[in-house]
């Protein structure tokens, strides 16, 4: 009887992981076409590639962040705030649009410091900064905030975008808990039925949140001083009442160029070139 | 009792428009000036004046002055307009129509004359000559502004009747301190830099409370004659009478640009109450220096300084443990006085609540010093005190802390610094969940669970019913021996072909006992076969597969199957029937 000699399965490893069998075939066959090599290379050189792009690019978020910067350290005030709206433009960041609201705050512009305040918070809402600077030119300017609801104010706790992360990943969490034990015929434990309990009761948590993001997303606020808030949606029409730079309103729907909005006592009709939302369409 | 003099209100009120000066040579400045004897807010000021499109017209100063003309006061408005024709013509601004009380009043008409070459020079206009000694300021750092007054074309002085003040200052982002407003005697006439010369001279001090670059132009009534004063002599002499009614013309300024820097928030000291300037406090004073415990002592301190002193802010009492101190009244010295004195005196009430207490506490206090550029720190210093028991022992210092209910105040909002990195950043202000990829992100887990529910369901069921399993591998199997029978019939290999095709009819037959395929013998195949073709051609044919085989295996010698080759299409048949049963 011959003996029986032992024959590895052959495997390989790449980029961490373990490849054999039909796998493996597949893997050798690919390595063997030169599309490896290729994609290695690829894969090598994408991370020089990614902090190249910053350092190189002049229209960079992180160059004009540095422009308006020193712009605002001249005391050209103007120049800072194009070069941070630039880099917000590009890549909303929290300290960009704080930095935004100041630049505007010293141009005298009220209306858009104050919007590019409520994004920062927007998409931070730890930004304190911004928040203090939200408090400040309400005070000076004696404006009211936006009237939130109980929901509304749940999703300021955190960023707009993690609450979404937080329902799916909580929803899938407890739904795989659920079922995937007795997809691989294991026994269902106590703690796969609290992880999912824990994962359902933090779904249904964030669904408020979640409402909250949606309705947020339609405040806005007055840009120009004296801006007239309409009858009708028509240049002609009367005006209801002239509102101040900064003031806060929900937009209800659009028409043409101009946005239904709901203030805290009026509703009508207001250019859309004079009403920033905080979330732009 | 006093009483408020009565405005006013013509029934019939007329407006007058002219240019200043009516000839200019062609670039230079004409002030275009409307005059009503109405209440400016009366007059709903149309938003564009119909001037000719070659007048590049820019809006000046508008306001009012109410003159006392017998036990009434008469109101007279007007409204500025800078003027510059771009080519040399006779422009006019025909006569238009405002509402003034509700009432349209027409406007004149009124001609400029704009010459290339003009045969005589034309004179300026009458305009303020505004000056800001510095340009570059903090924010909170006072600054003097001078204002010139022109002398009229026949070099009368032009009184100003505004006020107080004489004068306004336009813009946004700064305060003029009224009281700061003085007439200035200057001994060499100056000029106001548009050819005219100076005839009153003003000075105020200007503050500038907001950021960034403001622009200012000063603005003021003055009163003149229309005419020249008329002579009438007398036999002794003679004496100037003045003629006609005073007219009232309402002047201003080039506007005037500066520049002002928030101040730093880094190097900020302990006890900052917004004073800006170069300051400094004379030693503290105290009016005792040996107290009982719960008897008072003042402590009065002299600040001098450059900056405004009216507006001084002494620094707030410190909450301490062994010492309650209240802030003296704030300084009553009138404005004038105390510029003149050149120092504001601030001071406190201290009252000891222990023996230990030594001293005086320091009280912090700072400044912003724009020479330096920097923080000054002022903080008034202790002064060594002698404490002595109270007559009656208490403990002030449970009274001070049941007494003080106060909260701790909220920290006032202010303008932050600039972030020092962009922080926390994503692809877009629109949220995830209101993004079309989302929706799609989230169902790939849906799916992926949907699939392992099916894959769980079908082995559950596979699990339950073998044969099913057992007829899949049959078939794959009967396939497979398939391709080897009709690859060994190509070649011409009669003995593979008979195997194969043993081989297949075996596996095709093995689920229906079940069996394992190798176990099968002819009649186990047959068996499967209906009862109608047992005993058919088809029989026949798988007997002389299965010897063929049989006899190749255990048969001294080999039979001759090379005929079993033209069987193919038979066998093929055969296996055809026995896939349809599995």
């Amino acid at each position: 009887m011959n003996p029986k000699i032992y024959r590895p399965t052959p495997s390989t490893a790449v980029f961490g992981f373990q490849f054999s069998g039909f796998s493996f075939q597949i893997l050798k066959f690919f390595r063997n076409s030169g599309l490896f090599r290729i994609s290695e290379f690829g894969f090598r050189i994408f991370p020089l590639l990614w902090f190249a792009i910053p350092l190189t690019s002049p229209a960079s978020p992180a160059t004009s962040f540095k422009d308006g910067v020193a712009a605002y350290a001249a005391a050209d005030y103007s120049r800072a705030a194009t070069a941070f709206r630039e880099a917000a433009v590009v890549q909303p960041a929290s300290g960009t649009l704080q930095n935004l609201g100041i630049a505007e705050w010293q141009c005298n512009q009220v209306g858009p410091a104050i919007v590019a305040w409520e994004q920062a918070l927007w998409l931070d809402p730890f930004n304190q900064s911004a928040n203090s600077n939200l408090r400040f030119s309400r005070r000076m300017n004696q404006l009211e905030s936006p009237d939130l609801t109980w929901y509304e104010v749940v999703s300021t706790w955190l960023p707009v975008s993690w609450w979404a992360w937080i329902a799916g990943l909580s929803l899938w969490l407890a739904v795989g808990m659920t079922i995937l034990p007795g997809i691989f015929q294991r026994r269902k434990a106590a703690w796969h039925q609290a992880v999912a309990a824990v994962g359902l009761m933090v779904f249904l948590l964030s669904l408020p949140a979640q409402l909250g993001v949606h309705t947020r997303a339609r405040i806005g606020f007055v840009l120009w001083k004296d801006t007239p808030l309409r009858l009708t949606p028509t240049e002609g029409a009367q005006a209801i009442t002239r509102m101040a730079p900064g003031d806060p309103a929900r937009w209800e729907r659009a028409r043409g160029d101009y946005l239904l909005i709901r203030t805290s006592r009026a509703l009508g009709w207001i250019q859309k070139d004079q009403f920033g939302l905080i979330c732009p369409n | 009792m006093n009483s408020v003099p009565r405005i006013h209100i013509a029934s019939n009120v007329t407006a007058t428009a002219s240019f200043d000066p009516p000839t200019v040579r062609l670039g230079q400045l004409a002030i275009y000036r409307v005059a009503f004897d109405a209440l400016e807010e009366s007059i709903a000021w149309p938003q564009g004046v119909p001037a000719p499109s070659k007048l590049e017209m820019t809006p000046g100063a508008h306001g009012e002055v109410q003159a006392v003309n017998g036990a009434e006061l008469e109101p007279h408005a007007g409204f500025n307009y800078r003027v510059r024709a771009s080519e040399s013509g006779q422009f006019t601004i025909p006569a238009y129509t405002v509402r003034v009380y509700g009432a349209p009043v027409t406007v004149p008409a009124a001609v400029l004359t704009v010459e290339a070459s003009p045969q005589l020079p034309a004179r300026s206009a009458l305009e303020l000559a505004l000056e800001i000694q510095q340009t570059s300021l903090f924010v909170g750092q006072a600054t003097r502004v001078i204002l010139l007054f022109p002398r009229a074309p026949d070099n009368s002085a032009l009184m100003p009747i505004q006020g107080p003040p004489v004068f306004k200052l336009t813009g946004e982002g700064f305060m003029l301190a009224p009281n700061s407003v003085r007439q200035l005697i200057e001994v060499s006439p100056r000029s106001t830099g548009a050819g005219n010369v100076a005839g009153f001279v003003y000075e105020a001090i200007l503050t500038p409370i907001t950021a960034g670059r403001i622009a200012a132009f000063a603005q003021a009534y003055v009163g003149n004659r229309p005419s020249p004063y008329v002579p009438i002599t007398f036999t002794a002499g003679s004496v100037i009478v003045m003629s006609g009614p005073p007219q009232y013309t309402l002047l201003d300024s080039q506007p005037v640009e500066f520049e002002v820097k928030p101040l730093p928030r880094h190097g900020e000291l302990a006890g900052f109450t917004g004073m800006v300037g170069a300051y400094n406090l004379e030693p503290p004073a105290l009016t005792t220096n040996s107290l009982r415990v719960g008897e008072s002592l003042k402590l009065t301190v002299k600040a001098h300084g450059d900056g405004q002193l009216e507006r001084f802010v002494a620094p707030p009492p410190p909450q301490l443990r062994d010492w309650q101190i209240f802030p003296l009244p704030a300084d009553a010295t009138p404005a004038q006085v105390l510029a003149s004195q050149g120092f504001v005196t601030f001071g406190y009430t201290l009252i000891p609540l222990t023996e230990e207490a030594r001293a005086t506490p320091a009280i912090p206090f700072s400044c912003f010093d724009p020479v330096k550029g920097a923080y000054v720190d002022l903080t008034i210093p202790a002064i060594s005190v002698q404490v002595k028991p109270a007559a009656v022992p208490t403990d002030f210092r449970s009274i001070q802390q049941a007494n003080s209910t106060e909260e701790k105040p909220e920290k006032e909002p202010t303008l932050s610094d600039l972030a020092s990195s962009p922080g926390m950043s994503a692809n877009s202000l629109v949220p995830v969940q209101l993004q079309a990829w989302f929706p799609m992100v989230q169902g790939a887990p849906g799916a992926l669970f949907l699939g392992l529910l099916g894959w769980d369901r079908r082995r559950r069921y596979l699990e339950q019913h073998p044969d099913i399993v057992l007829r899949r591998r049959a078939r794959r199997a009967l396939r497979r021996e398939r391709r080897a029978l009709q690859q060994a019939a190509r070649l011409g290999d009669t003995l593979r072909f008979a195997s194969a095709a043993v081989s297949a009819m075996r596996i095709a037959c093995a689920p229906h006992f079940p069996a394992e395929p190798r176990a099968l013998v002819c009649g186990d195949v047959l068996q499967v076969l209906p009862e109608s073709e047992r005993s058919s051609r088809i029989s026949e044919v798988i007997k002389s597969f299965f010897e063929a085989t049989d006899a190749s295996r255990f048969a001294p010698t080999p039979s001759d199957a090379a005929k079993l080759l033209a069987l193919q299409n038979e066998v093929e048949d055969l296996l055809t029937k026995l896939e349809e049963r599995l």
